[in-house]
């Protein structure tokens, strides 16, 4: 028997019990759903992630820290100079294996004035390559450049937010060659970075609406939510050497003068190869160790760990709920052998019937096999359209952080499941119906 | 030779411990052309011997030839060629699939012979206005008289051209007139060459066929031929 033919009679019978067809295929409908709705879920939320990730400078950026002395050298710890420009310059021309490296000294909750806006900022003194490893780009304007270091001029790098809070009102200003005053100390705004913020957030701004958090002007937390790129948008950036001329070149204790303090605050390298990141880092220990006289008083703050825990909670939502979604699948398929076997109970002398007139076991193996398979594909289809129903009330309803992203390797798997559980289930049903005796059949009822 | 040989054919059922035997040693030839009645009491085993002679079972000892193929010893798969293939069923309660019109009742058995659907088609048609329905192919079998749906059986046991059809109490479900209609309609096809085997326990019904088998305790007990059908047509 043509198989075109089964499945016009599997199509019949389908649609000759609409109701029970219906609540059959729910089982499947339910199960692919959910199964895409997960797959879209957890794919939206690893996709922003791996953004912030990336926006935040990578795995690639290394910070390295001040740490507490190990016992066996406090005694003379006090021979190591501490994190100094000249870790930063060493790692500059002997670390081959590290692309870019910038001191880094700060000044904490600085004030930024013009004329009478006034707003409190961190600002960094560093070097160029400050803004390569924190991956931020410039819109308007220059980066810092060494003649800027060479000379400690008085020239800053801004982020959005920053202009946006002392220009508040005109929008979106080209600052550069505009001058404000940090602690009182007049610097010209060189350049400008590109706003930076979340794809939802673009879309939410594109579309004229408010945006939920985090937006320029506004503080990082709100309503639960994290804007990643509140930091980002408010950096300041000074030339290290500026730096230290202006704001460190006294530290008073009590009311004596410490003199100058040129310790950093951090010194962070980008990795060249990722793929030789233990490498690169066991190079900078080296030359590090050379600088800070064998004293162990620093420390590499890497980003791996964190990655890596992030991808594998991510994997693990995606399984646990890819799992849940599979067992509701199977229920949906338990479903459908349930009610074939009711319906070749009900259609003994039928199958009878057509055996007495010359159809093989096999065919009516077949033909049961193919309405069981027909429920799966209907329940499959109609299952990948309630999930994007589902997934525009759940963007609707909530306020998302990741807008789900549906991946057609996910509508394959979430369909070929639905077909797979319908042709399974069918399977035991279809051999027990092609095991009837004819003449028991016949006589049935 | 014979259409259908029965050689020493026994048939013999294990209910438990118990052993019946439903059939015990047969010897039969059907001719091409006959028109036959197989009469006989319940449990007399003339449904066991319709069962064989239809290929819907197989003996346990002795040999069955249908149109010259051994069916004695066939396997599933090729007693329902068989079946699909030389014989026709008309059943006493239809047996029509209810979901399915007069044209595609009757298409069913070329469908699982592999016909195309233009020849199907055509054949059905064919068959359907032998029987006389030509105005019902679109109604389904409860739409239908009793007689109108053994017609619809009939054309479709008819539309295979099967060698041999078996009608099992063929007018047992009918009311008195429109199973003599029925017996009309068979003594018709008797007439155009067909070959034609009715299971009865009714000996009105039997008095038509100008030959009768009459069974008992699993044996053939008497096996009469009338020169002439006795009932008027």
């Amino acid at each position: 028997m043509k198989l075109w033919l089964s499945l016009l009679m599997g199509l019949k019978e389908i649609s000759a019990h609409k109701f029970r067809s219906i609540l059959t295929m729910l089982g499947i409908i339910l199960g692919v759903a959910s199964l895409l709705t997960t797959f879209a879920l957890t794919a939206g939320i690893a996709n922003g992630m791996r953004d912030f990730m990336t926006q935040i400078g990578g795995i690639e950026k290394i910070d390295t820290n001040r740490q507490e002395v190990p016992e066996e050298q406090t005694a003379f710890a006090e021979i190591s100079p501490g994190q100094t420009v000249a870790d930063a310059e060493l790692i500059r021309s002997r670390a081959d294996l590290v692309s870019y490296v910038s001191p880094v000294s700060e000044l904490g909750n600085a004030a930024l004035t013009r004329g009478n806006q006034t707003m409190r900022a961190q600002v960094s003194g560093c070097w160029p390559d400050f803004a390569h490893i924190n991956k931020h780009e410039i819109a308007h304007g220059r980066l810092l450049t060494q003649i800027d270091l060479d000379e400690a001029r008085h020239v800053v790098v801004v982020g959005r937010s920053i202009v946006d809070k002392l220009w508040p009102e005109r929008k979106n200003y080209n600052a550069v060659g505009e001058s404000f005053l940090i602690n009182g100390r007049p610097f010209t705004i060189v350049g400008i970075f590109n706003f930076y913020e979340r794809e939802e957030d673009k879309l939410r701004r594109e579309r004229g609406e408010p945006p939920k958090m985090g937006g320029p002007g506004r503080g990082g937390r709100r309503g639960g939510g994290w804007d990643p790129f509140q930091r980002k948008n408010s950096s300041v950036q000074i030339p290290i050497t500026t730096m230290f001329y202006d704001y460190k070149s006294s530290t008073m204790v009590g009311t004596v003068d410490q003199g100058p303090n040129y310790k950093l605050d951090q010194l962070i390298f980008q990795v060249k190869d990722v793929s030789r990141f233990q490498e690169a880092l066991d190079q900078t220990r080296a030359l590090l160790t050379v600088t800070h006289r064998g004293i162990e008083d620093f420390t590499f703050n890497t980003r791996e760990e964190w990655f890596d825990s992030m991808e594998r909670s991510i994997k693990s939502t995606r399984v646990s709920g890819g799992m849940i979604a599979i067992i509701s699948l199977i229920v949906g398929g338990i479903g459908i052998t349930n009610i074939m076997l009711a319906s070749i109970t009900e259609r003994i002398r039928e199958i009878g019937v057509r055996r007495a007139i010359g159809a093989k076991g096999r065919d009516i193996f077949l033909q049961i096999i193919v309405e069981s398979s027909v429920i799966g594909v209907c329940g499959g289809v109609l299952g990948l359209g309630a999930a994007f129903g589902l997934l525009r009330l759940i963007a609707q309803l909530t306020e998302s952080e990741n807008t789900p992203i549906v991946e057609p390797s996910a509508i394959l798997i979430s369909f070929g499941f639905a077909v797979a559980i319908g042709v399974l289930s069918g399977i035991f049903p279809a051999i027990k119906a092609s095991r009837l005796d004819p003449i028991e059949a016949l006589r049935y009822g | 030779m014979a259409l259908i040989e029965l050689r020493e054919v026994t048939k013999r059922y294990r209910v438990g411990e118990q052993e019946i035997v439903a059939l015990a040693g047969i010897d039969l030839d059907i001719e091409e052309g006959e028109y036959a009645a197989i009469i006989g009491p319940s449990g007399s085993g003339k449904s066991t011997l319709m069962h064989l002679l239809g290929c819907l079972d197989t003996p346990t000892t002795g040999r069955m030839i249908i149109d010259g193929i051994d069916a004695s010893r066939a396997g599933g798969n090729r007693l329902s060629e068989l079946r699909n293939a030389k014989i026709g069923f008309v059943f006493q309660s239809f047996n029509l699939l209810p979901k399915f019109n007069v044209l595609q009742n009757v298409e069913l058995p070329m469908i699982y012979a592999g016909l195309g659907s233009a020849e199907r088609k055509r054949r059905a048609l064919t068959a359907i206005e032998r029987v006389g329905l030509s105005n019902r192919l679109k109604n389904t079998p409860l739409q239908l008289s009793g007689g109108q749906m053994q017609r619809v059986a009939i054309a479709r046991a008819l539309v295979n051209d099967p060698r041999i059809i078996f009608a099992d109490e063929p007018t047992g479900n009918l009311d008195s007139t429109t199973g003599e209609s029925i017996l009309a309609l068979f003594q018709e096809l008797i007439a155009q060459g067909r070959t034609i085997v009715l299971v009865t326990h009714d000996n009105d019904i039997a008095a038509h066929t100008p030959r009768r088998i009459e069974m008992r305790d699993g044996k053939i007990l008497a096996d009469s031929k009338h020169p002439a059908p006795l009932a008027p047509v």
